[in-house]
């Protein structure tokens, strides 16, 4: 017995070291696919509409086209968008697009995500222009950019802790729903996790904080892993709706290490009850 | 929604016999409970792969043999006119029956193929069709379900 446990480990690390800093797992692991698709549409193409509280848009394509997608963007270029929201004739992205996550992540792991891209297959599918209120600016961006800079740092753990934010805030996004929102569509930092009824689609989004009636917190860790890897809940249910893309294209993916990791870190972030 | 639903139930009323209407509204809790039930046999079978229990007598042909009767035309518990009341079912289930049909059938084909799967005897064979099954759950759920909670 102890033979066979020792050997599943390092049958486990040897995956966890075979892919998990490939341009594709980073692709996976940041969740790209879904929101760059619409469905039945051609892989990163663009064009899924995202209704919000600050009107209507349209993800664009990220195929390497040169006219329609971001065929002649550099790597330097594609790293400023990314992780600042910055496009690459200086105008600021609206935060639809998660770079206030993104930018957590390793300029290493962004620019494997880069030469992923960029072997894609292109495609010519133009832009769709967002649908925005009047008030609304892309120049008002930049100083709402600014705003954004006090990120608190990370706080200090082990390899397995650090691994498994590094998977929840900065590649898996997961705040970007399941954090509720300020007036400003600023993420509301105490409430990190704790969910919202006013999430994307109009979904309700659950409470993912390790509370025990509210949240996750009544969860095993490996019922967790297995739900992240699969889409079951500990009763048998299915997860459907936005988290069912997230699962198939992004967290079945990942390694059981990486899963077993995100599971670590949520189970270690404060506990909060619903409002 | 609510309003329309009132509306189409009063033309619904006024044109088919009464019996009809409560047909398709008692679908709404027969086709829950069939749900629980293939959640029950689904989540069962997950925790006898994963290995959490090992009860005598062959469970796991027990709840994949459920699953795949249970899962026999899953179509027909979507009658039309079943979108009213407590349901979590999306109206694009009607609007776009084709794809939901396929959708049922494919979860149909799944079960068997897990109880064929089992009946072989194949572990990694049984461990994918499972995987498949779940998949099919997923794959519904997502386009057809209403969020819950």
């Amino acid at each position: 017995m102890k033979h066979r446990c020792a050997i599943v480990v390092l049958l486990l690390s040897a995956c966890a070291t075979a892919g998990t800093d490939d341009g594709e797992y980073i692709f996976h692991a940041a969740g790209c696919l879904a929101c760059h698709t619409v469905e039945d549409g051609e892989p990163l193409a663009g064009g899924r509409r995202f209704e919000t509280p600050f009107g209507i848009f349209y993800a664009p394509n990220i195929t390497p086209h040169a006219q329609h997608g971001i065929g002649r963007w550099t790597r330097e270029q594609f790293i400023a968008a990314l992780k600042h929201g910055v496009a690459p004739d200086g105008r600021a992205y609206f935060p639809v697009f998660p770079y206030p996550s993104y930018r957590l992540m390793h300029d290493d792991d962004a620019g494997k995500l880069y030469d992923y891209l960029m072997n894609r297959p292109a495609v010519a599918e133009p832009n769709r222009p967002h649908e925005l209120p009047w008030w609304l600016s892309d120049w008002m961006i930049k100083p709402w950019q600014w705003w954004l800079q006090d990120e608190p740092p990370a706080p200090p753990g082990d390899a397995t802790l650090t691994r498994g934010r590094y998977l929840v805030d900065a590649l898996g996004h997961c705040g970007e729903c399941h954090t509720p929102r300020d007036w400003a569509g600023v993420k509301d930092r105490t409430r990190y996790l704790g969910g919202t009824n006013e999430g994307p689609e109009g979904e309700n989004i659950p409470n993912i904080t390790p509370h025990r009636d509210d949240g996750i917190g009544k969860w095993r860790a490996d019922d967790l892993a297995y739900y992240l890897e699969t889409g079951e809940l500990p009763d048998g249910d299915y997860a459907g709706s936005l988290m069912a893309e997230v699962i198939d294209n992004s967290t079945s993916h990942l390694t059981q290490q990486d899963r077993e990791a995100m599971v670590v870190y949520l189970r270690s972030i404060e506990a909060l009850p619903d409002p | 929604m609510k309003k329309l639903s009132v509306l189409a139930l009063t033309v619904l009323l006024g044109t088919t016999p009464i019996a009809f209407a409560d047909d398709a509204e008692n679908y709404i809790k027969y086709r829950q409970a069939m749900m629980k039930a293939i959640g029950g046999h689904m989540g069962a079978t997950s925790q006898l792969l994963r290995g959490k229990v090992s009860p005598k007598g062959d469970h796991l042909a027990m709840h994949t043999s459920a699953l795949a009767a249970l899962n026999a035309n899953l179509a027909q518990l979507f009658p039309e006119g079943s979108d009213f009341g407590e349901t979590g079912a999306k109206a694009e289930i009607w609007e776009q029956w084709d794809k939901f049909e396929k959708a049922a059938s494919d979860a149909e084909a799944a079960t068997a193929k897990l109880a064929e799967a089992v009946a072989g005897g194949d572990r990694a064979k049984i461990t994918a069709a499972h995987k498949a099954v779940g998949k099919t759950c997923k794959g519904c759920h997502e386009d057809f379900r209403e969020k819950d909670d």
